[in-house]
């Protein structure tokens, strides 16, 4: 995580001096989005940065939905299974991604291109059912619009 | 349609979030005339006089929480927009940030102004990415043009801005639980005493917002307090950006005056159930606020729905509340034994498990609701959900335990029959339905 | 200073206490796990909760002090909370009782009996968890029995500061785990989280299955590890409860090693040497009198040591930091005069044992230097060169150093290979032997009690120096 050094030097501009750990969570986003997990090295770099102890990155890793110390598929397919999701249809389209894939939630294809997850609200009830992939909200899904949307992420 | 707008008053187009459509409708200029015409405590005494109240789902009147805080102490004071929005059936925060940041980050100016705050922060939820895409070109906008930064409009108020993302916890949206998150720990609420007002972040006084409270603030300032009790009701001052979802022919984010006509809302401007099926109960404010039935149940006349108004008092009276007005609309054939369990299944997720009854509880309400679901439910369950809600109220740290706790109870007060009939006949009374389908469907 | 008053009756309170505090002070118990006196309120068993008249019921250990408060702690309302709170925490407890070691000493069980008393009322499945998770080679944890106070966490983050120990994952899935720097294996205190745990979610290895608690009695002792001299309590077998049929040791041995609190020396703590005192006192211990090796009773050997004494011309002796203030006493009275003193601090720190620290460990590892310094601060920094006859009292001191041709009278406790070189070695009891006092650094003076008989052939060094002298037969 070295290399992201002189970034997390340029948040700390915005931020006033005692407030140094604010930028653990902001450093453990963009060391994840840079690796796609967060690695052990990482946790050392990051200990040695800003001076916390290493148990406080250990505790905050484990606790936050969307942070991983292990790679995942290429593709993070996160359907959410909250309740206006779940009244437009949330389960059928689990199920339907689940055959399509030959996985269950929580599980991740034998080629190492798609993660299946299911998720909690994603503020975007009004357009039910969402499926968030990577970054992206993928709205007002159905089986088609999914079945299109592997084929999309199919390509290399 | 649904009254005077305060938030939604201008037509969206895929330019008018920019700094310069902004200030073509006048943004920045109540900023500008707050530094040059107004003291701090002129400020907070305009926003107590608007009587606004808080709209991410407490409904503690903003303008007490300030007057808490005193900007001639002289410690650093924080403030900070919960954009956190992780209760579901909620999504309007998303609107300003997607559609107005600069509403937000002007009328935080002027928070930050009367609070005597030098450092602000924006909590976005961790899972928003255009919203943040669209609120951090905002903040560089803003910036650039000098809203934010040190001596702003060449006034001696010094302001920064900082967004921080957080990483998928809806316990976050809690506000001490967000400071504790911002603080680079695990999102644990904290006791109060002390109020966060008093010791908030780094242990300074700080203010927590939500997105739609604040970014009421500038229109406030413009208009004054007086204008901005004319809108909505005496109690109830101000609009309310309504989120509707579930089964409804319109979804998407309102903005209602507040006061205004359930039943002209639901079934007029957002167009009523689909596939001509009934009503069967709204959740008015979000997951956490207590169920509503329709007229075909048998707690709620078709008179008193029709009666029925998007006011707290209302809402209040009805054994409900606004909350953070996120609307689930519940069409008839809806399962509710199912619809409860996504609901625990939920905070059973979320609780961060730090004090007994919430931790114990949740996991205990979800592993019941489950049996009860798979066709094992027993007489007692009904009673012992019921019980893990009683002393889930108002015996934990923060207000995660008492929501599910509540909005336990108002589905098994309200759908008792339901219940009793699942656990009897080992199904549900509606096929496990949790989709709105046609008619025909349901046959 | 604010008057408030629990259950009807006036109280006078700080400023800046809570109800909990103003309580406990007074003698009214409302139950606990969470809260600690030396730890920060961290607020999250709920069981403490007390009902302020008219205000509804609120957790008392972060209740700050209103002067006139009407506070009951044992209304029907704080009842039916502390039993839901018991209902909620015995859920997913598992009803390891019957094989747990903390059983006897566990606060859930007694706070169980007491305020609830009754069955669970659910009837599902309890969620497991890892048992038997070595948070280091010392301590096992059991997550099952865990309530998730914290207690464990705060002591590694406020008082011992290795951060040692923290929460992960969120829920009831919630677990304590250790940092994987190995902060916790590192901890010199890392032991004070087993008395912390209010359940036997925290355990000792080295007592692990030993012992049922209500067969052991607690003896107050001193620890000898450092001059801090941390009063401690040594456990072992009560008289009653002796093993017939397993091995007689087991009567006479340490069961475990515990704080015993004390405002002025050590607080509630204890580092992890105390722990360990059964590595110090059980090693193997010398028995038997002897003259160069050839064993002679008791008796024999004290006479020809004051026969020794009697002639010698220049008599020296080392004086070991060990000794007890009423050895150190009786000794100075009876040869103080006649021999030229040498102190000695027996025990230097070993390879790997933290030297000192901001909390208890003291650089000095021998437990009354303090007093040898107030009786012999003038004493010889090493012996005459011409000293015809050596008195050593400590062990393991270099018999390379004993000027040539000087005779030697060897005290001391342990098996060592010089006891067979001494003119005469009388082998002498150990603190856990006999009463006495030691005086730390700070001059505080703590006392010791006999948890053990001697064996027949020790004598104790205090009755001794009397009989060296030539006072006695």
């Amino acid at each position: 995580m070295k290399h992201l050094i002189p970034e997390f030097e340029a948040l700390k501009r915005r931020l006033p001096p005692e407030l140094d750990s604010t930028l653990v969570l902001p450093c453990l986003r963009r060391i994840q989005e840079d690796r796609g997990y967060v690695a052990e090295e990482d946790i050392d770099g990051l200990v040695e940065y800003l001076g916390v102890p290493r148990i406080q990155i250990e505790e905050v890793l484990s606790f936050y939905t969307m942070l991983r110390r292990r790679p995942i598929g290429h593709w993070h397919l996160q359907v959410c299974r909250n309740v206006s999701c779940s009244m437009r249809g949330a389960e059928r389209l689990i199920d339907h991604l689940g055959r399509k894939l030959g996985v269950a939630p929580g599980q991740t294809t034998a080629d190492g291109r798609f993660t299946l997850s299911t998720v909690e609200c994603l503020g975007s009830c009004g357009t039910a059912p969402v499926v968030m992939v990577n970054e992206r909200y993928h709205e007002l899904q159905d089986e088609r619009s999914l079945d299109a949307l592997l084929e999309e992420l199919k390509q290399p | 349609m649904t009254g005077r707008k305060v938030l939604m008053n201008f037509e969206v187009t895929p330019t008018s979030h920019t700094l310069e459509a902004y200030l073509a409708r006048g943004g920045y200029q109540t900023i500008a005339k707050v530094l040059r015409e107004l003291k701090p405590g002129d400020v907070t005494k305009e926003i107590v006089a608007s009587g606004i109240q808080g709209r991410g789902g407490a409904a503690f009147p903003a303008g007490r929480k300030w007057q808490v805080v005193d900007p001639n102490d002289g410690q650093p004071h924080y403030l900070i927009a919960n954009a956190d929005e992780g209760e579901p059936g909620t999504f309007k925060d998303r609107w300003i940030l997607e559609n107005s940041p600069h509403t937000l980050l002007e009328s935080m100016l002027i928070a930050a102004y009367a609070l005597a705050v030098r450092n602000a922060f924006v909590y976005i939820r961790g899972e928003f990415d255009q919203p943040y895409r669209r609120l951090a070109a905002a903040v560089e906008e803003a910036y650039a043009a000098g809203y934010f930064g040190q001596g702003i409009l060449g006034s001696g108020f010094s302001c920064d801005m900082f967004i921080f993302r957080g990483a998928g916890a809806y316990v976050c949206g809690e506000a001490s639980s967000l400071l504790s998150s911002v603080e680079g720990t695990r999102g644990y609420p904290r006791n109060r005493p002390p109020r966060l007002t008093v010791k908030g972040l780094f242990q300074r006084p700080t203010v927590v917002n939500n997105v739609e409270t604040l970014s009421n603030l500038s229109w406030i300032m413009q208009h004054g307090a007086e204008e901005y009790r004319k809108v909505g009701t005496a109690k109830s001052p101000g609009t309310r950006l309504i989120s509707i979802s579930g089964h409804i022919e319109r979804p998407g984010v309102y903005e209602v005056e507040m006061g205004y006509s359930w039943a002209k809302f639901i079934y007029g401007v957002c167009g009523g159930v689909p596939n001509g099926r009934k009503l069967k109960a709204v959740i008015p404010g979000g997951i956490s606020s207590q169920v509503l039935t329709g007229p075909d149940a048998k707690i709620m006349t078709p008179e008193e729905v029709e009666s029925l108004t998007l006011d707290h008092d209302a809402l209040w009276q009805m054994g409900s509340s606004m909350g953070s007005g996120g609307m689930i609309v519940i069409a008839e054939g809806t399962c509710m034994v199912r619809l409860l369990q996504v609901m625990l299944r939920f905070y059973h997720h979320e609780s961060c498990g730090q004090c007994t009854p919430c931790r114990e509880g949740m996991g205990w309400a979800h592993r019941v609701i489950d049996r009860i679901v798979a066709g094992q439910g027993r007489p007692e369950d009904i009673a012992t959900l019921r019980y893990i809600s009683k002393f889930n109220d108002g015996t934990t740290i923060c207000g995660l335990g008492d929501a599910a706790g509540y909005a336990t109870v108002a589905f098994l007060d309200h759908f008792r029959d339901e219940f009793e009939y699942y656990i009897e006949h080992k199904r549900s009374k509606y096929d496990g339905r949790l989709e709105c389908l046609p008619e025909a469907a349901h046959a | 200073m604010p008057e408030i008053f629990i259950n009807g009756k006036p109280y006078q309170a700080e400023p800046d206490q809570t109800v909990l505090q103003v309580a406990l002070a007074n003698g009214i118990y409302v139950p606990y796990f969470c809260w600690h006196p030396q730890l920060s309120v961290a607020g999250n068993c709920r069981i403490c909760m007390v009902e302020e008249e008219g205000r509804g019921v609120d957790i008392g250990c972060n209740m700050p002090v209103k002067a006139g408060m009407r506070i009951l702690t044992e209304s029907d309302e704080v009842r039916a909370h502390r039993k839901a709170i018991l209902q909620f925490i015995t859920l997913n407890h598992p009803v390891d009782c019957g094989i747990c070691d903390k059983a006897g000493e566990c606060t859930l069980q007694d706070y169980h009996y007491q305020y609830n008393g009754t069955p669970s009322i659910s009837h599902d499945r309890k969620v497991t968890s890892t048992k038997f998770y070595d948070l280091s080679d010392r301590i096992v944890l059991d997550n099952e029995r865990c309530i998730v106070c914290s207690r464990c966490v705060r002591f590694t983050r406020e008082v011992s500061k290795s951060n040692g120990l923290g929460i992960e994952e969120r829920a009831d899935g919630s677990l304590v785990r250790p940092s994987t720097d190995g902060s916790f294996r590192d901890d010199p205190y890392s032991d004070n989280v087993v008395d912390l745990c209010p359940v036997g979610a925290l355990l000792s290895r080295s007592f692990f299955y030993k012992a049922r608690v209500w067969y052991l009695q607690a003896t107050p002792s001193v620890c000898p590890g450092c001059e801090r001299g941390c009063t401690v309590d040594i456990w072992h077998r009560k008289p009653e409860w002796f093993v017939q049929s397993l091995d007689a040791a087991e009567n006479t041995a340490i069961a475990r090693v515990t704080p015993r609190e004390n405002a002025a020396v050590n607080g509630p703590w204890i580092c992890n040497k105390g722990r360990d005192l059964a590595r110090i006192f059980e090693r193997k211990r010398a028995g038997q009198a002897m003259l160069k090796g050839r064993p002679v009773d008791l008796p024999n050997a004290v006479a020809e040591a004051r026969r020794l004494l009697a002639g010698a011309a220049r008599p020296a002796a080392v004086v070991s930091a060990w000794g007890s203030n009423e050895e150190l006493e009786a000794f100075r009275a009876a040869l103080g005069g006649r021999v030229t003193v040498m102190t000695r601090q027996d025990h230097v720190p070993e390879p790997g044992e933290v030297v000192e620290d901001d909390l208890l460990i003291r650089a000095d590892k021998n437990p009354n230097s303090a007093k040898l310094r107030e009786l012999f601060g003038n004493a010889a920094a090493t012996l005459p060169a011409d000293a015809d006859l050596v008195l050593v009292w400590g062990e393991g001191f270099e018999f390379a150093r004993i000027p040539p041709g000087a005779k030697v009278v060897l005290l001391g406790s342990y098996l060592a290979p010089e006891n067979g070189h001494a003119d005469v070695f009388l082998p002498i009891s150990i603190q856990t032997e006999r009463d006495g006092h030691y005086t730390n650094f700070q001059g505080v003076v703590s006392g010791f009690a006999a948890c053990f008989p001697k064996a027949p052939g020790v004598a104790d060094a205090e009755t001794l120096f009397a009989g060296l002298a030539g006072g006695g037969p």
